[in-house]
């Protein structure tokens, strides 16, 4: 089992480091959303001077600008995002017949799919840090960029990264799942689109907390992007905590709570997927 | 053990109602070639799937090495080799990757892998474009690496689903030449799906012909063109006369006439010697000819005589294909494969 998992990890790494164009595309999403729209959406340049900075404080529930608030949140959209063309090969593989391939041979459901959430998590989670680290940069060059206002214990990192390693795998499985049960990518595309946007749509990533109405804020307090992002932001914002009703370990439960279950899900459709045709 | 396949009423009914495969049994001897033919459709490759465990059937029952293939798809997995009717490979893996990870999926002892793989590359002369990526590979390079894959685990029973499809005729003749080594150096059974007729004459021991889910002959090549019962003259009349049939049919030795694009299909036994009695009896008749051609029996006069038809070229899609899509299309609303 270890070694079928490590054989196919190590085909899809390969795959995936031999087409570099999908590294390059899948950069430059989050590179024009910090450097285009995060720059115009810097709400508090409406208001400085005439809106005091307590009421911008709470509406980024601690966060000292808006793209400080938002640059977390790209870091989550970003994670769940690139791990889209994960289920996307599957279909692509199944039409060109090497899963038929692997399919045949007696490597079971859980190498397969196992190597594939490993394989594809490493593009989202690479690039959910390369969002900070970028956001960082802007600030440094004259432009908004993210400033970390607390200082970022060591149990805080692990909870960061932990964060979006959870939601990253979490998503993965989905769009796995999905790429098994299906057989072309118009549809795989369709299907993906329709959870993708309002997954992300009904979370606090983009928004700033404050103009949410309350409803989509009950909404968005459930939706595991949320809980990903929160994680971050409370790590990352001096005084955060006092926005957020729950420590980040709580939201962390919350998120492991809905990557295991997308998880067990997913298998098991893979599993009927993989298993023999009726 | 001297039985590497047995399948017995083996029935497979698609969702919507289409019966592929419609009670076939048979039995494939150890070391054996044995040749599965049949017209695009006949329920080839859905015979394969079930007894490689891909698929599961409506009724019957299979056993390859010695195992229960629906009671064991796993082990039947580890005991058998298969290459597909369709190329399998990764255009951005290399030959030598490819072999590598089916001695991996396989559980070919680590301390093995890579001489095997080796061994093997060299064996399919593939050794100097071991590490080219596949997607610079020829049509034949890529079927002698699918075959690779397919035995670096060193499999009992050889499954081949129409592996020359799309090959010319020298990539045709080397593959079959690289299987036959393998089946003798290794005692392999070879199970092969084929509507390549001269294919299937020359390189299977047996041959089982399939026609609409159902085996409608079984036994040796020469065994099949027996049953056709000897040679079939041509005669080619100058211009069409009703009395014609009659009179061949009159010649002592003839067993069957048959009118055939404006000439007549003469079976007999011994061609050579009912020619010139065929000639003579039509000049005293008064019917000029214009032609009259002999011809040995062949796969292809088999397949006539059993399917009623030349071996189908592809005819869009099969009901096999038409079954298969209509599954895949409710399966992608369900969500789900089954």
């Amino acid at each position: 089992m270890i070694r079928e998992l490590g054989a196919l990890t190590r085909r899809e790494l390969l795959r995936l480091a031999r087409n570099p164009q999908a590294l390059f595309t899948s950069l430059l999403l989050p590179v024009l959303y910090l450097v285009l729209f995060g720059q115009a959406f810097n709400l508090q340049n409406l208001g400085s001077g005439r809106i005091p900075p307590a009421y911008f404080l709470a509406a980024f529930r601690g966060a000292p600008s808006y793209f400080s608030y938002f640059a977390p949140g790209m870091a989550g959209f970003v994670a769940v995002t690139a791990t889209l063309f994960i289920g996307a090969n599957v279909i692509f593989d199944r039409l060109f017949g090497s899963l038929k391939r692997i399919s045949a041979s007696p490597a079971g459901a859980t190498a397969i799919f196992g190597s594939r959430l490993l394989a594809g998590s490493i593009l989202p989670l690479g690039l959910a840090f390369l969002v900070l680290g970028l956001s960082d940069l802007l600030g440094h060059l004259g432009l908004s960029g993210l400033e970390v206002t607390a200082s970022v214990t060591v149990v805080g990192a692990v909870e960061i990264v932990l964060a979006i390693v959870i939601l990253s795998m979490m998503f993965a499985s989905i769009f796995l799942a999905i790429g098994f049960g299906l057989e072309q990518p118009q549809t795989y595309f369709a299907v993906v689109n329709t959870i993708n946007l309002p997954v992300l749509l009904t979370s606090a990533a983009l928004y700033p907390w404050g103009t949410m109405p309350a409803w989509l804020q009950t909404v968005a307090s459930y939706n595991p992007v949320t809980l990903a992002v929160n994680i971050l932001r409370e790590n990352l914002f001096a005084g955060a905590a006092a926005y957020y009703p729950y420590d980040p370990a709580i939201y962390l439960l919350g998120l492991l709570a809905w990557g295991l279950a997308m998880f067990g899900v997913a298998v098991a459709l893979a599993r009927r997927a993989l298993g023999p045709r009726r | 053990m001297t039985e590497a396949i047995v399948a017995k009423g083996l029935a497979k009914t698609y969702v919507g109602g289409v019966r592929a495969v419609d009670g076939v049994s048979f039995t494939v001897e150890e070391g054996e070639a044995f040749g599965f033919l049949g017209p695009n459709g006949a329920g080839k490759t859905t015979t394969v799937s079930m007894l490689t465990a891909g698929l599961r059937p409506t009724a019957g029952e299979a056993i390859v090495d010695g195992v229960d293939v629906f009671a064991h798809p796993s082990q039947i997995k580890q005991r058998i080799g298969l290459v597909f009717q369709e190329s399998t490979s990764d255009n951005d893996l290399t030959g030598r990757e490819h072999v590598e990870l089916a001695a991996a999926l396989y559980g070919v002892p680590r301390r093995e892998t890579r001489s095997r793989v080796d061994s093997l590359l060299e064996r399919m002369q593939l050794a100097e474009a071991a590490d080219r990526l596949v997607k610079t590979y020829s049509g034949g390079m890529r079927r002698r690496l699918e075959l690779a894959v397919g035995i670096v685990h060193d499999p009992r029973v050889l499954f081949l689903d129409e592996p020359t499809l799309g090959l010319d005729p020298q990539g045709r003749s080397g593959f079959w030449r690289y299987v036959k080594d393998l089946q003798k150096d290794h005692g392999l059974t070879v199970f092969v799906t084929t509507h390549y007729l001269d294919e299937a004459d020359t390189s299977c021991d047996r041959l089982a012909i399939i026609d609409h889910g159902r085996i409608v002959a079984l036994g040796s090549p020469s065994e099949l063109k027996d049953r056709l019962g000897g040679d079939v003259v041509t005669v080619r009349p100058a211009r069409e006369d009703p009395r014609i049939a009659a009179t061949l049919q009159s010649v002592p030795g003839v067993l069957e006439v048959t009118a055939q694009d404006g000439g007549y299909r003469v079976k007999c036994g011994r061609g050579e010697e009912l020619v010139p009695i065929l000639v003579e009896t039509c000049a005293r008749e008064g019917f000029g000819l214009t032609g009259v051609s002999l011809k040995r029996p062949s796969l292809d006069e088999v397949f006539l005589e059993l399917t009623g038809r030349e071996y189908r070229e592809d005819e869009g899609m099969t009901a096999t294909d038409r079954a298969v899509r209509l599954a895949q299309v409710r399966n992608t609303f369900r969500g789900g494969r089954r």
